[in-house]
């Protein structure tokens, strides 16, 4: 039968699992695996978690329970309804397309021992628990891998507690369909440390939270649709590198924390109810380059970050473009250097919430400033920083900033007039919001590559179908022209 | 008499007297006249002018990056349209009739058999003929040089734009025909479509604002009145059409997005329809009841 060669086949290839083990394999599994299904878990005896689910009581458990610390084991493929307990260090790979359901209840994976690898699952229906924290798999001891499972409706996804040195790889998250209050993080890390986390795709989640973990190493994941794209709170040390973070309601919010950089991610479109590209509050010694961060609703959105003044806040050689606010500041912020940026394009580029100005940030370091698209000086002798200073001295910004609602009327010609008269009469001219010194004359070059841009062909060929209707309308008055002067001689 | 009325009278008798051929035959003509007029020439400069300008410096500013999205290109090409287009509809569509009335060209125009009915619309249409070539050639011109520039613009957002910027030229079209019909002489009716031009992209806008900031107008009531104003109706518009959301337009347009989910571009397009539709019909009756002198 199939399904028992090719346990045998495993079994031969691995001579650590104990002979013991593969006839109990292959004796209970075939049968299970001919139906596809196992008994209830509830029939099954021994261990149950909190909710009262039997845990380990089917195949799967079944073989853990018989394995011993350090064994490997290979799951034939199938589908199996269970929730397991993984009480000794051993290596759980699939073997094809493994399938652990867990029917809609409780957890699913629990991994109680270290040094355990748990590889190429599905994993999938959890419960939907709050209280309980419902998680797919959730670890409970060091040096754990997570390696190229699916997790799929699930609450929670990897949950990660007081379980340091994990590594968590190319796991594909994907969160229940439910509203965003009801749903569970992707990932959570709680006093993880010096965890691994990369080449992860995290969908329709809650957050990917990291708490009370340090030197923690995030690169390469991808996440959209979630409400925070990697959230942390009191994480210090974290470096958070070459992400895509698309479609949140925040990219990365950083809370608490000191020492994390942020490198070469990109940000795009996070424009959920708060909607920053990236958001720090009361967060120390981070520095923030390389990023793209684009099309957000806030690009940064700076709430008493830094915290302390050990080392001033880096924003640097970011692309910062097309949100509606590049930069958002609360009034109280100091202590920023913001330099080699690119500005571009932001409907709003620099905002300071409320009132205020941000004359305890210098938007220049080494006498280089920014790129700003909407700077209107010159650069006379071609050293590529403009000759006078770019000041932010706008009346209707000024007024948006105090009024927000005011932004329905945004790109209105009365916009101009309102900007127009703030300039002309000085007794209603606004204090500069903020000052750069050394503006760049031609954009930074930014480490992350830039998104694919529209075809330049299609919007050729509008321009042309476009211009085409109005020479056929003139067209069509020259003909009519011409019929009135022929019928006329005919007359 | 002109050769133009000449040449009306022989296309009128030439067509068959049905209203629709006396209608196209009108509009023809006052499509021809306005192609040659010289204010429309200008103003098709000037919008073509500001149109490049503002496509060349902003695609000159960003091309390099790549990036696209809603940016500074279609927010300066919304403003142009809402500078110049509807100048350029208002103070046409005043000239119409008005013209016509001083010159004595109505009183010979209203002895063909056609009636006032056919005459606005033949009117309103020729004109709104010319609108579309002007608009058109200068949106292609600029999605022509976006296009050279780097072309950061995607091509559904010209479209969008210049269909929307047709509807904005309809609408104003309308309120300059009204002012038109009302008007004894073609100054008053031409400085009437200047002045309400500059009540509708400036004062309403200006009167919102101070509105809010005094009388802490609710959100609701800000958008409706902002909606009520066919150039915001348009901009407005033009926003949805290019982001699918007007979350860009602040809490406001969150809460009209929040408020009224799908049913947005229906009342945008209320609003600029309505614009069009009554005050035509409006001059319609008022020419239909005033002496053609």
């Amino acid at each position: 039968m199939n399904a028992t060669r090719s346990i045998l086949a495993t079994a031969s290839r691995l001579g650590v699992i104990g002979a013991c083990m593969v006839g109990f394999g292959s004796l209970r599994l075939a049968p299970a695996l001919a139906q596809d299904t196992m008994p209830p878990p509830s029939e099954g005896p021994g261990v149950r978690d909190a909710a009262g689910v039997a845990l380990n009581a089917g195949v799967i458990g079944r073989l853990i329970n018989a394995a011993k610390p350090g064994d490997t084991i290979l799951v034939p493929a199938g589908a199996y309804r269970e929730h397991i307990r993984v009480d000794r260090p051993l290596s759980l790979i699939a073997q094809g397309r493994v399938v652990i359901d867990g029917m809609g209840s409780g957890d699913i994976v629990e991994i109680a021992a270290p040094n355990v690898t748990f590889r190429g699952f599905i994993v999938r229906d959890t419960g939907i628990d709050l209280d309980k924290e419902n998680a797919a798999i959730r670890v409970l001891a060091d040096h754990a891998v997570i390696e190229n499972n699916t997790l799929e409706d699930i609450l929670f996804g990897i949950d990660l507690k007081q379980a340091p040195d994990a590594i968590v790889r190319g796991n594909f998250i994907g969160g229940k369909d439910l509203d965003i209050a009801r749903r569970g993080d992707g990932l959570r890390l709680w006093r993880s440390d010096r965890a691994l986390v990369e080449r992860n795709t995290i969908h329709d989640g809650r957050d990917a939270i990291l708490w009370y973990s340090q030197n923690v190493t995030v690169r390469n994941n991808t996440s959209r649709r979630c409400r925070y794209g990697f959230h942390l709170m009191y994480s210090d040390d974290v470096l958070i590198e070459n992400n895509e973070l698309t479609h949140n309601s925040v990219g990365v919010y950083l809370m608490y924390s000191k020492g994390v950089a942020l490198r070469g991610n990109r940000l795009l479109a996070n424009r959920g109810p708060s909607g920053y590209g990236i958001g720090l509050k009361e967060t120390d010694q981070f520095s923030i380059t390389d990023n793209l961060i684009a099309g957000n609703r806030a690009g940064v959105y700076l709430d008493g970050s830094p915290f302390t003044n050990l080392k001033p806040g880096d924003i640097s050689h970011n692309t910062i473009a097309c949100n509606d606010v590049g930069l958002t500041f609360l009034p109280s912020v100091k202590g920023n250097v913001i330099a080699a940026n690119n500005f571009v394009d932001n409907i709003e580029q620099v905002c300071v919430s409320g009132r205020g100005e941000l004359t305890g940030n210098e938007f220049a370091a080494k006498d280089r400033g920014n790129f700003w698209t909407d700077y209107a000086g010159y650069d006379a002798d071609r050293d590529g920083i403009g000759d006078f200073a770019h000041e932010s001295v706008t009346l209707f910004e000024n007024l948006l900033d105090r009024e927000p609602k005011l932004r329905l009327l945004l790109f209105s010609p009365a916009q101009q007039a309102i900007e127009f008269v703030g300039r002309a009469i000085p007794a209603i001219r606004p204090e500069p919001k903020f000052f750069d010194p050394a503006p760049l004359t031609s954009p930074v070059r930014v480490a992350t590559n830039s998104s694919p841009a529209p075809s330049r062909l299609a919007l050729a060929i509008s321009g042309l179908g476009l211009a085409s209707v109005s020479s056929l309308v003139y067209l069509a008055s020259r003909a009519f022209s011409l019929t009135i002067r022929r019928k006329g001689t005919v007359a | 008499m002109s050769a133009t009325a000449l040449e009306t009278r022989e296309a009128v008798e030439a067509h068959a007297p049905g209203m629709i051929s006396n209608v196209l035959t009108l509009a023809w003509r006052e499509l021809r006249d306005a192609l040659r007029a010289r204010s429309f020439l200008l103003y098709s400069l000037a919008f073509l002018a500001l149109g490049l300008g503002v496509s060349y410096v902003s695609a000159a500013s960003t091309g390099s990056l790549g990036l696209s999205g809603f940016g500074r290109t279609t927010a300066g090409l919304i403003n142009i349209v809402l500078l110049v287009v509807p100048l350029m509809a208002l103070s046409t569509g005043a000239g119409a009739i008005a013209g016509d009335r001083e010159r004595g060209m109505l009183l010979f125009l209203l002895a063909q058999p056609v009636s006032r009915l056919e005459v606005v619309l033949g009117k309103y249409l020729g004109l709104a003929g010319a609108l579309v070539a002007c608009i058109t050639l200068g949106l292609g011109a600029c999605s022509l040089v976006l296009a050279l520039q780097g072309g950061a613009t995607e091509p559904r957002t010209m479209l969008w734009l210049a269909g929307l910027s047709i509807l904005l030229a309809l609408s104003m079209l309308s309120v300059g025909v009204l002012v038109s019909a009302l008007a004894r002489r073609a100054s008053v009716a031409v400085g009437t479509g200047v002045f309400l031009w500059l009540a509708l992209v400036f004062v309403s806008d200006l009167g919102i604002m101070a509105g809010t900031l005094a009388m802490r107008l609710p959100v609701k009531s800000l958008f409706l009145a902002t909606l009520c104003n066919p150039l915001q109706a348009f901009k407005m518009w033009a926003l949805h059409s290019i982001d699918a959301s007007i979350d860009v337009l602040g809490p406001a347009g969150l809460y009209a997005m929040d408020t009224y989910h799908d049913a947005l571009p229906w009342m945008f397009g209320a609003s600029l329809i309505g614009w069009i539709v009554v005050p035509l019909l409006l001059a319609v009756v008022v020419f239909s009841k005033r002496s053609p002198v």
